[in-house]
């Protein structure tokens, strides 16, 4: 069985934003608009966030790109009380859009504020959106899937030429736009995949791991071991 | 049961024979804001919860605050009515049926707060096939619904008897009293089964009403955010919704004397003793805010030192220095002394406990969510007229449920006070005397 | 003093029949619920301790609350009245 994670190297990453606009595309995010985003409602699955060193502000000391992190424990998964959202087989989390109350649950308990909730309707169908992933609709939950859909997408293909799917058939939308190739995406599962010998680096880290989230987005320090 | 009827007991059916225009105007009064509210939930139902204040990451606002509140204030009947009765404090007895409707209106407003708070109501059901005890939401919709059908049975059984008054006496829905006073005519049988039923309830009733608080206090302790993620919130919530359950009370209690003339009954020594309760409710407030909020400054666990001060000198610090104001030393100055002016000290003591208690709901709320762990922006949260409409209205939708009760059943309970005259000096006599040492036989 | 058969007092009695029987009906309803939702987390495999525990405690509790209200319902308007 499949365990989909994914390997970010600080170094490389120069903070373009690439991944985010990438995402947003693939997986019709919607632009909330001026309006709402002065109120704080982006709606940004892929987020980059900017950690600046405590005693000196203006320089920006890191840029961390922040997809859901796709716990192995979600904090969230566990307050959901409809089972909207839950961990599948393959260690995604998954968002049932059809299910979710909107309770908003789960966007409280997620220690790295991976997911976002629809205050309005914010688009319809219009041309030029991706047509395997589905509209949500307001008052529902959303958050990174890890490009879910084109795993299905992969998987059916592979099905049909009867054969498994190949390293690198699945890839996520994010990982491919990267131009630094700072993101690398697989199977953690396979202790050949190049996500695999990535997450063995010294220079790994996992955002605030002590909580025991055991997240499988994986962090490379910037330098030989600094940062 | 001997008809000690009291001199007073025509007050006390009075709301129920006459209405005057008072009610009227007080309708009209409290339909204005629930009119706000209603207003304020069609636009958000329409629009989406985008016409609150909330955004991300403060996803939780007003509405869970109030949430936390309206549920806080229904431990009112429980710690009155029920430990009262258990212990035999006989000067429970016109205070009682007031508690125990407070709580059972009360707990259907905390509930529809949830209601209004869901992104998607219309898939409410979704609760009730799809719902998964892991979740702490489940253990609240498992835990108030417990505690509605007690508080609803704990406050049916002992109107029993005045039904059947009314019943007799009143005149007119006499269908109705009839089918609810289950042919109560007051004989030794059925007041054993009576009292036996009370009593097993009582008994039920209080940890029903613990666990309903703790679980709602489970909601936020069960997740990992830093100043919710602690150990105390359990019997805090609770201390917390006990406390400001009495100053519920006492408000009602003061309103209610003043406008159905119950100043007979509520007597300043019945206002003297609930203070007294209130006073030690605020010290022992005091003593869990405390306790929390050293062991966070002390461990200085700069995640949790972020929300520290965001609450102590940041953005929160009106709230939160209100709140210590309006639950600790509004209180103290008004209750520690209640000699002269009992009432008036008290009802000033509650009101202010009221506020308190909400703004310590938010203060539990909001700057946890304000203050994520990643390197976000400090979120600002100001909450819209939706927001304020929808709380304005909830509250006058409770006063008015209340308001309408006391139209239909008496407010006081007019069987307990008639057992309180033949029955309950002669028997707190006998208690007093086996308290003290045996007299000897033939002593001199 | 009224005729036990006279038509007022049947129609009293048979209201709070349907009266109990209703609550009784509510309260076997919540315990089917939480019964359904126990079932639904075992096939699942949804944390068993939870789905299994919290109906534990929680059904006896609505049985304990049928219980009482019956009792008293028994005890005045059917024993109580036949005296």
């Amino acid at each position: 069985m499949a365990l989909w994670g994914m390997v970010i190297d600080l170094d490389r990453c120069t903070g373009c934003q690439a991944c985010v606009m990438a995402c947003k595309a693939e997986n019709n995010v919607p632009a909330v608009g001026n309006k709402e985003a002065t109120k704080g409602r982006t709606i940004s699955w892929m987020q980059l966030l900017t950690e600046t060193d405590e005693e000196h502000h203006e320089e920006k000391v890191r840029f961390i790109p922040r997809p859901c992190l796709q716990c192995d424990d979600p904090p969230c998964t566990k307050v959901c009380p409809v089972y909207a959202t839950y961990r599948n087989p393959e260690g995604i989390v998954a968002q049932i859009y059809g299910r979710c109350i909107g309770c908003r649950f789960c966007m409280a308990a997620c220690p790295y504020n991976a997911k976002f909730f629809n205050w309005y309707t914010y688009q319809k169908e219009q041309p030029g959106q991706n047509p395997d992933v589905s509209l949500r609709p307001k008052g529902v939950v959303e958050k990174c899937t890890f490009c879910h859909h084109r795993l299905q997408k992969a998987r059916e293909r592979a099905h049909a030429e009867n054969r498994e799917i190949q390293p690198g058939e699945y890839n996520t939308a994010c990982a491919d736009a990267c131009p630094a190739q700072a993101i690398t995406f697989g199977d953690l599962a396979d202790p050949g995949s190049e996500v695999s010998k990535l997450a063995r680096s010294p220079r790994a880290f996992k955002l605030q791991e002590e909580l025991g989230t055991k997240p499988k987005v994986i962090y490379l320090t910037e330098g030989e071991g600094g940062g | 049961m001997v008809d000690h009827k009291d001199d007073y007991e025509d007050i006390l059916l009075a709301p129920i024979a006459q209405t005057g225009s008072g009610f009227y105007w007080a309708v009209a009064g409290l339909s204005v804001f629930i009119l706000w509210g209603a207003i304020a939930y069609a636009v958000q139902l329409y629009e989406g919860l985008g016409v609150t204040g909330l955004q991300q990451p403060v996803s939780w606002g007003f509405y869970v605050t109030n949430f936390v509140f309206f549920i806080g204030i229904s431990h009112a009947g429980t710690l009155i009515s029920a430990i009262l009765r258990l212990s035999r404090a006989e000067w429970r007895r016109p205070i009682t049926r007031m508690a125990e409707v407070i709580t059972a209106m009360v707990l259907f407003i905390g509930a529809g707060q949830i209601l209004v708070d869901m992104g998607r109501p219309d898939r409410i059901l979704n609760v009730i096939r799809h719902g998964r005890y892991q979740s702490p939401l489940l253990w609240d919709a498992t835990s108030i619904s417990a505690y509605l059908s007690a508080s609803l049975t704990y406050l049916y059984l002992p109107m029993i008897p005045d039904i059947a008054i009314l019943r007799d006496r009143l005149g007119k829905w006499k269908l109705f009293y009839s089918v609810l006073a289950l042919g109560w005519t007051g004989t030794e049988q059925q007041q054993r089964v009576l009292n036996r039923a009370i009593a097993i309830m009582c008994v039920i009733v209080i940890p029903v009403a613990v666990s309903v608080h703790t679980v709602v206090s489970f909601v936020f302790s069960m997740t990992l955010q830093p100043m919710w993620h602690s150990t105390i919130f359990g019997p805090y919530f609770v201390v917390g919704a006990i406390f400001s359950g009495i100053a519920a009370l006492i408000v009602a209690m003061i309103i209610f004397r003043k406008a159905y003339g119950l100043e007979p009954y509520l007597k300043p020594i019945h206002f003297r003793y609930l203070g007294q309760l209130l006073l030690i409710m605020s010290l022992l407030w005091f003593y869990f805010t405390f306790a929390e909020y050293l062991t966070g400054y002390y461990g200085a666990e700069p995640e949790e030192m972020k929300i520290f001060w965001s609450k102590f000198s940041g953005p929160f610090w009106p709230f939160f220095w209100a709140m210590v104001l309006c639950n600790l030393f509004i209180p103290l100055a008004c209750l520690v002394r209640l000699g002269r002016r009992t009432v008036g000290k008290v009802l000033a003591a509650s009101l202010s406990i009221i506020v308190g208690m909400w703004l310590e709901r938010f203060i539990i709320v909001v700057p946890t969510l304000s203050n994520p762990r990643l390197p976000f922006p400090q979120a600002i949260y100001v909450p819209t007229w939706v927001e304020l409409g929808e709380f304005a209205g909830s509250l006058a939708l409770f006063a008015l449920f209340y308001l309408l009760f006391t139209k239909v059943f008496p407010i006081i309970s007019i069987w307990e006070i008639r057992e309180g005259r033949a029955e309950g000096l002669h028997e707190v006599e006998e208690r007093v005397k086996s308290y003290l040492p045996d007299e000897v036989k033939g002593a001199a | 003093m009224e005729n036990l058969r006279s038509p007022s007092d049947q129609l009293i009695k048979k209201l709070q029949w349907i009266w109990m029987i209703g609550f009784l009906l509510l309260v076997l309803g919540i315990i089917t619920w939480f019964i359904h939702l126990m079932r639904a987390a075992l096939w699942l495999g949804d944390v068993p301790s939870a789905a299994i525990g919290i109906p534990l405690v929680a059904i006896p509790i609505f049985l304990a609350l049928a219980g009482v209200v019956f009792y008293v319902f028994w005890g005045l308007a059917v024993r109580g009245r036949d005296r």
